[in-house]
């Protein structure tokens, strides 16, 4: 008897593995899927950085701790210690717990999340991290948890870099994806703009004035090893990097107009891509490197062109507006976010990438430069009042608005980092 | 047989079904949310979470001497030197301004930059910088572009005239540098502009 229980158990056992897989909580794809309805428990200080990142997500309905019947702290940790028909009371399909403790300079996390409706453990994991940044421990578990549920790695721990003026010159920062934990990377007291990730994330191309004039230099964000990528005569803006990184996109004004090129960082050869009597600025690359999304005015005022790469062949993608400007390839090819004023006021759209279905996403009238997160759910973008400059996020259908706050004031440019390790 | 219920209760890690087949114990909390740690039920080992990949401020010679240079050939974060702010003030190098999103000269600016170019031709010896920027309005690097073809306009002009090529010198500021702080038409008007600098008189 004990015997076939034994072998039924252990049967089950190997089963498990997959019939848990089978389990979406939270289907990406479909559309309008419902909030998967969560509760908290309050492990303070850790827990608001987890809750901010599960309320960005867009994913979660969180219910407020006012509703808990349970007293989630004095419960215990593990499911046999739980009151799940508590929380299903409440509507809570699901429920984080969680506590910490110091061990000498670590912070030690213990996370765990429930099905309170199987009454079963999805997810548990232990944390050892610096009490330095508390917040990364949350931000890495977040991870973990979305990824758990949706299949698809978080970017709750990527990072964002911007330029902001907060010291009286236009410097670059970096910070975490929520804005937090700003750190200025350039102090040359110039002016200093256009930064971009290195598609590894450990490099930055900007602009910067401080040999006098638009050059553009890379910064190892590793290292702090700094140097001219371009200090050419004229303008050295818009440097970004090709999807290996092996390339930078540029537009050079040499003796002439803005045109664009491309520089092989290896060779240092320049080639140019565009010729023409206008501007020609903000290259983008697709993802799969093989065109170019750019801003020209050969059409009168700013419009959004592609460029074949292979065949040096231009077409035009917008139509509309009177300025299309910052285009941003997003991370699967399909769309390109951008810029648009009809009257001086601008507002964040996307179109699909042959320039069709083009949708307005913001409608405050003054937000420019959006950046796509690394899965392609959310743009960072600078949204301006009153000559002050912020930073936003949005899911990229342009719901869940709200402000990075950065603690750096007047922010512009922002970009989003790749994945990080 | 009891080799393997041993092994059970730590495998079959999130299992209700076999509660109180296997001696789990507890994990212990307490109400500062301290876990104590016994056996955990679901486990998975600890994850150490690597520090944030390091970042570093530049650290190259440029970027810890401060303001970059000023005077000289590619000058000055902080122009109004006093050469150019006399040569203005006795109306011989005038600002020229610029409709929204153009780069020709407009007509009316016509005679004032004629002025400036005669001005160069009796002073020889002086070369200036023109200085191209933009309104608030457009996108930072479009600005850019666009401040960048303003200021050439003008030393094409000014070539055209006459005026040699080796004396003039163009750079682009972009909307980085307004004249006139403010939000509206009248600030923008004034910020879209080239102006001169004096960067050698003799």
């Amino acid at each position: 008897m004990i015997t076939k229980t034994m072998a039924f158990l252990f049967a089950i056992f190997l089963l498990l593995p997959f019939v848990a897989e089978a389990k979406v909580y939270i289907d990406l794809a479909a559309p309008q899927a419902k909030k998967l309805p969560i509760a908290i428990q309050d492990f303070k200080p850790l827990v608001d950085t987890l809750r901010s990142d599960i309320r960005f997500s867009g994913l979660f309905n969180i219910i407020e701790k006012d509703a808990y019947l349970e007293d989630a702290a004095l419960s215990g940790l593990t499911e046999d210690k739980i009151e799940f028909r508590l929380w299903r009371a409440i509507g809570a399909d699901t429920l984080i717990k969680g506590g910490f403790s110091i061990e000498k300079d670590k912070l030690v996390v213990e996370v765990r999340l429930f099905d309170s409706v199987t009454e079963k453990q999805v997810l548990g994991k232990k944390y050892i991290g610096s009490l330095a940044n508390p917040r990364r421990v949350m931000h890495y578990f977040a991870d973990n948890l979305y990824e758990e549920l949706t299949g698809r790695k978080g970017i709750f721990t990527t990072r964002i870099m911007f330029v902001s003026n907060r010291d009286g010159n236009k410097e670059i920062y970096v910070a975490d994806y929520d804005g937090r934990n700003a750190l200025k990377v350039t102090r040359n007291k110039s002016i200093n703009l256009s930064p971009q990730w290195s598609p590894d994330g450990k490099k930055a191309l900007y602009v910067s004035y401080k040999r006098g004039w638009p050059s553009l230099f890379q910064l190892d964000l590793t290292n702090g090893q700094d140097s001219a990528v371009s200090a050419k005569p004229g303008i050295n803006i818009g440097g970004r990097y090709s999807p290996d990184g092996t390339r930078v996109a540029l537009t050079l004004s040499g003796d002439k107009s803005p045109e664009l090129y491309t520089l092989d960082l290896s060779t240092l050869e320049y080639r140019r891509l565009t010729d023409n009597y206008g501007i020609d600025v903000s290259p983008a690359w697709s993802p799969d490197s093989s065109r170019i999304a750019y801003v020209s005015d050969v059409a009168g005022n700013p419009h959004i062109f592609m460029l074949e790469l292979a065949t040096g062949a231009a077409r035009r993608l917008t139509f509309e507006g009177r300025y299309n400007s910052s285009p941003a390839w997003s991370p699967d090819g399909s769309k390109i976010a951008f810029s648009r004023s009809d009257s001086g006021r601008f507002n964040i759209w996307v179109m699909n990438a042959d320039g069709g279905g083009a949708t307005q996403l913001t409608f405050d009238g003054n937000d420019r430069s959006p950046s796509w997160s690394p899965d392609g759910r959310y743009l960072i973008y600078s949204s301006t009042a009153k000559g002050v400059s912020a930073l936003r996020v949005m899911r990229s259908d342009g719901t869940g608005s709200m402000k990075v706050e950065t603690g750096t004031g007047n922010e512009k440019s922002p970009v989003w980092s790749p994945y990080l390790q | 047989m009891k080799r393997l219920f041993a092994i059970i209760p730590v495998l079959a890690l999130s299992v209700t079904l076999i509660h109180g087949c296997g001696g789990k114990k507890a994990v212990n909390d307490d109400i500062s949310g301290k876990a104590t740690e016994a056996e955990p039920q679901a486990q998975d080992s600890a994850v150490v979470v690597p520090e944030n990949a390091p970042i570093s401020e530049a650290v190259t010679s440029e970027d810890l001497y401060g303001p970059a240079k000023t005077g000289g050939k590619y000058a000055s974060l902080t122009p109004g030197d006093t050469l150019t702010l006399q040569a203005e003030k006795e109306g011989r190098l005038y600002t020229i301004y610029f409709d929204y999103d153009t780069y020709f000269i407009r007509d009316a600016d016509k005679d004032n930059l004629s002025n400036n170019a005669k001005w160069l031709s009796l002073n020889s010896r002086v070369a200036v910088r023109i200085e191209g920027h933009a309104d608030e309005r457009g996108e930072t690097e479009y600005n850019l572009a666009l401040s960048d073809k303003r200021a050439r306009s003008v030393k094409k002009f000014l070539e055209d005239m006459g005026v040699k090529a080796e004396r003039l010198d163009a750079i682009s500021f972009g909307e980085e540098k307004p004249a006139v702080p403010g939000h509206d038409e009248e600030a923008w008007a004034k910020n879209r502009r080239a102006e001169f600098m004096i960067t050698r008189t003799n």
